[in-house]
């Protein structure tokens, strides 16, 4: 067995440079036929530069390609284009080749220029089609078809060249989920029945995890993790590359891995050390109490009755508050609980709440505190939410407004405004 | 196949529409007698040959353009090429080296055409790609300057050299001497064959450089070839029947959706077709009006609509189908 012998691909400490920038540097790397790589990075890492660089597309400027120990720049186009075929992440075809003619393709350099398809190209087309599944659609023009079906055309035209190598450049990002699926099968049964090398440049983390048995990740042109999914996915190299926090988890049944952003909110822990007085009620405040809880802010709320969605939500993140018993008006004593926190609080914000007579003691909380100088946040569109006969919340809220506090539209616009602590 | 049938239809209609355009003249409808009108049958004859032979050439050069430059809009007469043709036919008439020797002309108009070409081409790449309509937009550019120069030395010549140049830029088949009609006939016949022997080439083309670069293709050479052999035929017909547009235009656009897309059944049908089709707008030419028109008025009637239905749709995604 002379393939085990020498190596599928072997790159020799090659460096490419696109516009005098070096794409890739000193780059080496070896495959051994029959293997299935996954080749992951960053958008302008390399990949494409490399995959350039093995089909022949791009001659590096030092170093050298060999595929089966022969020198890429030695071997002849037809020659080549038996070792070695691409599958592109999207194939624009301008004119109306049906799928049997696009297959056909794949025989090109080995149908004579003066002669038609021979019994083994046709043999080979053949197989190739039933192999991805188009025979049935073989008359169909190909830009009628599905994304799915016309990526599977395109793979048997790659396999019409019966290659040693396959490479495939982000060939299922553009498809949904379940042809991505079919097509990596596809793939992978290719790997594992004929034995072709396969090659293929992801963005899907997880799904190059799930089909490789080695990865290999690019960063600047340069080989920064090379080895099997589980060494090469951890989270310190993702985040040194793709400079983003994420989670790596093993599911312990299927020992497949699964990567995600870890979550990602805007400032968390900005609010550490700043307290705010929220007036909610009615589960109105529920998702600004969280996501200020979660921020790091020390929240208080109130006068809320007691049993009210916001009153549990607020228990929940251990918020502290000024509680009136449930379906009351507010009493002289709970605002009075309320007005204390207020006071300790550094900004007041009024989350978007309806307004009845009830709860319309709660607005002394805000003016007071612009008396005392501090910023006071409102949620826009007090108009639809006031229940008052005299419309008083409205107004009262236009004289607050006309004092300086200041209107916002939603959670993420208030984060925008609130102050963050100082320091780092 | 329907795709094959329709092929077979094209070569079984052409002899057809080729007997009623030697039935059609000015001098009446019907085949002219051997014996006593010789002459007309001829005249006639030639005239339909000639149209033949031109019109192959057009859509032939038509087809290649638009697989090598993945633009479905590219023809010779768009791009620029046939204009600069006629500059280097109009250089060498004007200055009289085309007296030297039969092959003088259609070598100044190649040189011009190719010349044109590259211009465009160079105007056209805007960085690495030439977009469709960016193409189309500098071979407007380059055309109407090559245009002008043509005015310029029409109207420095003499009032019967205006009359031949403006009659010949419209376009018209008239045949002036038969050993210019072999010896370009000839040139056009090899070239289409050459282009013809190019077939899986222009296939593999038409996926983009990348792919056909995959598909084992010596890219840079065959485009090279391609473009030379296809700015070659348009230029030795551009220097016989002068600027004749839209042919290489409509007919591989209406041969791609008869016969498909691969080129080992495109171009012979599309050159049998472009000249059956040239052939038939001369006949109109000769026979529609009192007085004859040049056969360029017809094909630009035709082929403007079409180009701009073609432009509406923009369907570059499937060339009309």
């Amino acid at each position: 067995m002379t393939s085990r012998m020498t190596p599928a691909i072997q790159l020799t400490s090659i460096t490419a440079k696109y516009r005098e920038h070096a794409v890739l540097k000193d780059l080496s790397l070896t495959i051994q036929p029959g293997e299935m790589i996954g080749i992951l990075g960053p958008n302008g890492a390399g990949k494409s530069t490399l995959f350039n660089c093995v089909s022949g597309l791009l001659t590096p400027t030092s170093g050298t390609v060999k595929l089966f120990g022969t020198d890429l720049r030695k071997m002849p186009p037809h020659e080549r284009a038996r070792a070695i075929a691409v599958v592109p992440q999207e194939l624009e075809i301008p004119v109306p080749y049906t799928v049997a003619e696009i297959v056909m393709m794949g025989r090109t350099v080995s149908i004579g220029r003066f002669s038609s398809p021979s019994a083994r190209d046709r043999q080979a087309v053949e197989r190739a089609m039933v192999y991805t599944d188009v025979a049935d659609i073989r008359q169909r023009p190909l830009n009628e078809l599905s994304g799915g079906e016309r990526q599977r055309a395109i793979v048997a035209m790659a396999l019409a060249q019966e290659p040693r190598i396959i490479l495939m450049d982000e060939a299922t990002s553009h498809l949904d989920i379940n042809h991505r699926l079919e097509i990596m099968q596809l793939v992978e049964r290719l790997n594992r029945e004929e034995g072709v090398t396969v090659m293929m440049i992801s963005h899907d983390l997880q799904m190059a995890a799930e089909f490789s048995r080695r990865l290999i990740i690019l960063h600047q042109g340069q080989i920064v993790a090379d080895g099997p999914p589980h060494s090469v996915l951890t989270e310190d190299t993702l985040r040194r590359v793709y400079h983003c926090d994420v989670r790596v988890c093993q599911d312990p049944k299927s020992g497949g891995i699964s990567i995600m952003a870890a979550p990602r909110l805007p400032s968390v822990g900005t609010g550490k050390g700043i307290r705010i007085h929220a007036v909610a009620g009615g589960g109105c405040g529920e998702a600004t109490l969280r996501r200020l809880a979660l921020c790091g802010y020390t929240l208080s709320c109130g006068v809320v009755n007691r049993g009210d969605m916001d009153a549990e939500i607020g228990a929940v993140l251990s918020v502290s508050l000024a509680l009136e018993k449930p379906f009351s008006p507010i009493s002289r004593e709970a605002l009075q609980v309320a007005r204390e926190m207020a006071a300790k609080a550094d900004v007041l914000v009024l989350t978007p709440i309806p307004f009845g007579s009830g709860n319309l003691a709660n607005l002394e909380l805000l003016d007071e505190a612009l008396t005392a100088g501090k910023p006071v946040f409102i949620a826009s569109g007090i108009e639809n939410r006031d229940f008052t006969l005299a419309r008083n919340a409205e107004k009262s809220i236009l004289l607050l407004l006309s004092r300086g506090a200041k209107l916002y539209r939603d959670v993420a616009e208030l984060l925008t405004l609130l102050p963050a602590k100082l320091s780092d | 196949m329907h795709n094959r049938r329709n092929f077979w239809l094209v070569l079984g209609l052409t002899p057809l529409i080729l007997t009623l355009c030697v039935m059609m003249g000015p001098s009446g409808f019907g085949l002219p007698d051997i014996n006593t009108e010789r002459e007309i049958f001829m005249l006639r004859l030639t005239r339909v040959v000639c149209g033949l032979v031109i019109g192959a050439a057009l859509s032939c050069s038509g087809v290649v353009f638009q697989a090598v430059l993945r633009n479905p809009l590219a023809e010779p007469y768009i791009l620029g090429v046939s204009s600069g043709a006629g500059l280097g036919a109009a250089i060498a008439i004007v200055t009289g080296i085309s007296a030297l020797g039969a092959t003088i002309l259609p070598l100044c108009a190649f040189v011009m055409a190719l010349i044109t070409l590259a211009i465009v081409y160079a105007l056209a790449r805007n960085g690495t790609s030439s977009s469709i309509y960016g193409l189309i937009l500098s071979g407007v550019i380059v055309s109407a300057v090559c245009s002008s120069l043509l005015m310029f030395m029409v109207s420095v010549s003499s009032i019967e050299g205006m009359h031949s140049i403006l009659w010949w830029m419209l376009g018209n088949l008239e045949v002036t001497s038969y050993s210019v009609l072999t010896f370009i006939g000839l040139l056009i016949v090899a070239g289409c064959l050459g282009l013809w022997a190019l077939s899986r080439e222009l296939n593999a083309l038409t996926l983009g450089h990348q792919m056909a670069h995959h598909l084992g293709i010596r890219v840079k050479a065959t485009v090279v070839v391609a473009l030379l052999l296809a700015t070659l035929i348009a230029s030795a017909a551009v220097g016989v029947a002068g600027l004749i547009g839209f042919v290489g235009l409509i007919v591989p656009h209406i041969m791609r959706s008869l016969v498909g897309a691969d080129h080992r059944r495109l171009i012979p049908s599309a050159a049998i077709g472009g000249g059956a089709f040239l052939a038939a707008c001369d006949a109109l030419a000769r026979t529609l009006m009192p007085v004859e028109i040049p056969v360029g008025v017809i094909t630009a009637l035709l082929g403007g609509p079409f180009f701009l239905i073609l432009l509406k749709r923009r369907r570059v995604q499937n060339w009309l189908e």
